[in-house]
């Protein structure tokens, strides 16, 4: 009974959405015009006057900022981490956090935003997630004040990040999220291959999808009782990974986790296209249908628990399969090396697909989640000091050391040449396995909320030397320029999301139909046709419109 | 004399009962022995698939792990409190409003029972609820968990058919003997209806022991959350394809440490449930029929 009512709520949230755009919800949304976004005479207090990029921010009086706290289960909220007394010492700001665990986070921040009891500061949102708030009025367009952020701002110039920026952009010309910023783009998925079996058949390391094919055929035929290649990251969604980040990125159109509402970038023909019925994602289908066709993949690839996954990998029933550098050291290695000794795990550089050596397509950003701001923050005599605080926090270089690795002498050292060590006693991510603290649980660092984007050289500082030399390759491919803006206005989105499901549902259910075989590729222009009568085109129109709207009005 | 036990279609039926019942028992317990297994396993083993009916690698270190949480002890003590007080609340009002409402000659009984079954098929609605909870200033205590839920309209229509049921005559031979109305409540019906409030207890205790949503909406410190929140922040992780793919340094939580806490949540269920059957039945089936 209680589940009724669950579900009956989330629905209530949703509804409440859409609804809000009609509410007046105090009027927060005429104050805001009312009042000029360069004044802040009321909204001084505790600022820093002088504050400036590459400044400690302190404020001038001991300020406390509410924030929604993601609550994450391997490193539960600790009262008296260091990280929060530090803190308070370094900024004279205390933080009041509202912990959410991490499960249900985005559902409690949907509802507090909505019942209008959100804390000032919103982080841990992902780029898009923004959108369904900005229609209430509750979020504060933080475009109009990036002014008060300086660190932000010269990271934005230094890394030219303007045209990624562009990708979160409203209709109304601002964006209301403060993303996390990369210096660069940060390729982490890829293949595990067993090297060992490489050395095995006297194979190279694959470079291209074919040499992949090949060698997937020579594992075939060595170990004919195998399926070479069994992947794991098809739970909720098939392929999770190898739709989107590997062979995603090899064809330039993503599926997967990257799927999401099926609109991608065509660069050549300089228009959004829907995803599911390019030839890029046709190819890239094709390409594993060979493989199932072939028995080089396990057909359970798509279907199976990652546990299912890695026990194949662990007893040598398949020797390929999706990683990140953290599954690849604490998943597969260890149950690895215990089951067989022998065995050597790689990661790969992404193979290299259609698109050539690319790290980055029209799909993917340098940005990271980030922060949105309360609307009634806006209001506070704080204001100004608080926005100083997140910029000294999240985008100064001191303020990402400090969330990430900790305090200088106590849970790192750095040597001449910038290189950061843990403290003796201090372990993170397994790179001290016998110490007896812990940097995440103990003391509260490198923590989700606070800690990411930032340098390259910060980025890599806890990456071990094969992880680097991984990054060297995959640094030197080319990037492509992001996908330009296409933002829609309220009515739009709602005529977009009702043909978003149906349409996604198609594509997504067929994407299997084709990989396993179930549906011939001769039927691929009658799946384009069902996917039409599925409103594809209109839908797609939508997206261009948008886009062409945008570039009119704001270039 | 043939009776029907010793029929042939009678044997043959029992043997096929008790073949589907076993296969449905096994089907039932598996999963719950295999996650007892695996709470004392080695997470290697666990890993590797080698982990079904017993232990691999017997071990008691992650149980000392989890034991060595206190933020699990605390909101596991949450549980209890939060378990005992809402269930004695909810008794108490659940049975005044059932008693109340089996009373034919009671003025605007219909309205009242009406009143109560609106509310099965229509809520306020998530954001509705959590202003009036958080206006009344009840977010961050325990009233958010056990107030809101005190009456369950269907625990209500079970007990007032039950005391529909009981003989009238009892009570007004009660009330000649000079007893008043909570009298005979408290020492003639209450003392009869044993069976249906064991029943009561058992549904609202097991329905606030697993809940976690209102202590999820209207907690925001994790000290005041019960173990079935922390639960879920364990199993559940995250569910979104975004945070799972973006999130890569993120480390998951092993295995076997979610067996041990899943087996320390259940246990306290388990333990209480074999008392309090022999009145389960009981009190549920006297309800439903004589309703």
């Amino acid at each position: 009974m209680y589940e009724m009512n669950r579900r009956q709520a989330m629905a209530a949230v949703g509804a409440f959405l859409a609804l809000a755009a009609c509410s007046t919800d105090g009027g927060s949304g005429d104050s805001g015009e009312a009042k000029k976004s360069d004044d802040f005479a009321a909204n001084r207090d505790g600022a820093m006057s002088d504050y400036a990029a590459g400044k400690q921010f302190t404020a001038a009086a001991p300020l406390t900022f509410g924030i929604l706290y993601n609550n994450h289960p391997f490193y539960p909220l600790k009262k008296d981490w260091l990280f929060w007394s530090e803190l308070t010492k370094r900024t004279n700001v205390t933080l009041e956090p509202n912990v959410v665990p991490l499960s249900d986070y985005e559902n409690k921040r949907s509802l507090l935003i909505g019942a209008g009891d959100a804390p000032m500061i919103i982080p841990k949102t992902y780029p898009g997630q923004e959108t369904p708030f900005v229609a209430s009025g509750a979020i504060l367009p933080v475009s109009d004040y990036i002014d008060l952020m300086p660190n932000f701002k010269e990271k934005i110039a230094r890394w030219n990040l303007e045209p990624d920026l562009d990708t979160i952009r409203q209709a109304d010309g601002q964006f209301y999220l403060l993303p996390g910023l990369h210096e660069d783009y940060w390729v982490d998925y890829s293949l595990a291959i067993r090297a060992d079996i490489l050395d095995e058949l006297g194979l190279e390391i694959p470079q291209t999808l074919d040499d992949l094919h090949n060698v997937l055929k020579a594992m075939k035929e060595k170990y004919p009782d195998s399926y070479p290649f069994s992947d794991r990251w098809s739970n909720p969604t098939p392929g999770g990974a190898l739709l989107n980040q590997i062979l995603g990125l090899a064809y330039g159109a993503h599926g997967g986790w990257g799927y999401l509402n099926g609109v991608t970038w065509d660069h050549t023909a300089q228009k959004f296209a829907y995803t599911g019925a390019m030839e890029q994602y046709k190819q890239m289908l094709q390409f594993l249908h060979t493989l199932v066709e072939e028995k080089l993949m396990d057909p359970e690839s798509f279907t199976q628990q990652d546990d299912q996954a890695i026990q194949k990998l662990v007893s040598g029933k398949s020797f390929v399969i999706s990683t990140n550098a953290q599954t690849l050291v604490n998943e597969y290695r260890p149950p690895l090396k215990k089951a067989n000794p022998k065995a050597k795990l790689i990661k790969i550089p992404v193979p290299i697909g259609p698109l050539g050596p690319v790290k980055a397509d029209a799909t993917t950003t340098r940005l990271e989640n980030g922060i949105m701001i309360s609307k009634k923050a806006r209001d506070s005599k704080n204001f100004v000091a608080m926005m100083q605080f997140i910029d000294w926090l999240w985008y100064s270089d001191e303020g990402q050391v400090f969330a990430k690795w900790g305090i200088e002498g106590t849970t790192f050292t750095k040597d001449a040449s910038g290189k950061y060590q843990l403290a003796e006693d201090v372990d993170f991510v397994g790179l001290n396995p016998d110490a007896s603290k812990h940097l995440q649980k103990d003391f509260g660092f490198s923590n989700g909320v606070f800690a990411y984007g930032g340098t390259t050289e910060l980025l890599q500082s806890t990456f071990s030397e094969e992880e680097i030399e991984f990054q060297k390759v995959m640094n030197a491919r080319e990037a492509l320029p992001p996908a330009p803006p296409r933002p829609l206005t309220d009515e739009e989105r709602e005529q977009a999301s009702l043909w978003e499901t149906p349409l996604k549902d198609h594509a997504t259910q067929n994407t299997l139909n084709f990989i396993l075989g179930k549906r011939s590729f001769d039927e691929w222009d009658a799946y384009v046709q069902e996917l039409e009568a599925k409103n594809m085109s209109a839908y797609i129109n939508l997206m261009n419109n948008a886009h062409e709207r945008y570039k009119k009005e704001h270039g | 004399m043939v009776t029907v036990d010793r029929t042939r279609g009678y044997q043959i039926f029992r043997v096929i009962n008790t073949l589907v019942l076993t296969g449905v028992l096994v089907v039932t317990l598996y999963p719950f022995v295999n996650i007892v297994a695996r709470s004392f396993s080695d997470e290697f083993a666990i890993r590797a698939g080698k982990v079904n009916l017993f232990p691999v690698g017997f071990t008691f270190r992650t149980y000392e792990y989890v034991a060595s949480d206190p933020t699990f002890w605390t909101n596991y003590r949450n549980t209890v409190v939060y378990t005992v007080v809402a269930t004695a609340i909810a008794m108490f009002m659940t049975t005044c409003y059932a008693y109340v409402l089996s009373k034919r000659h009671l003025k605007g009984r219909k309205i009242l029972i009406g009143i109560a079954v609106f509310t099965m098929f229509f809520s306020g609605g998530l954001i509705p609820n959590y202003i009036l909870i958080s206006s009344l200033g009840f977010t961050n205590s325990i009233w958010s968990i056990v107030l809101p839920n005190a009456i369950s309209v269907f625990n209500l229509l079970v007990m007032k058919a039950f005391f529909e049921g009981m003989p009238t005559d009892l009570e007004e031979a009660a009330a000649i003997d000079g007893m008043n109305t909570y009298g005979i409540l408290l020492r003639i019906v209450l003392p009869l209806s044993k069976a249906v409030l064991a029943t009561m207890v058992l549904f609202y205790a097991v329905s606030f022991w697993n809940s976690w949503f209102a202590a999820f909406l209207y907690m925001s410190q994790s000290d005041l959350f019960p173990v079935t929140v922390y639960l879920r922040n364990l199993i559940a992780g995250a569910t979104t394809g975004t945070s799972v793919g973006a999130d890569a340094t993120d480390l998951t939580v092993a295995t076997n440490i979610k067996s041990v806490t899943m087996v320390l949540t259940v246990i306290p269920i388990l333990v209480v449930y074999p008392f309090v059957q022999r009145y389960f039945v009981k009190g549920v089936m006297l309800g439903a029929v004589k309703g």
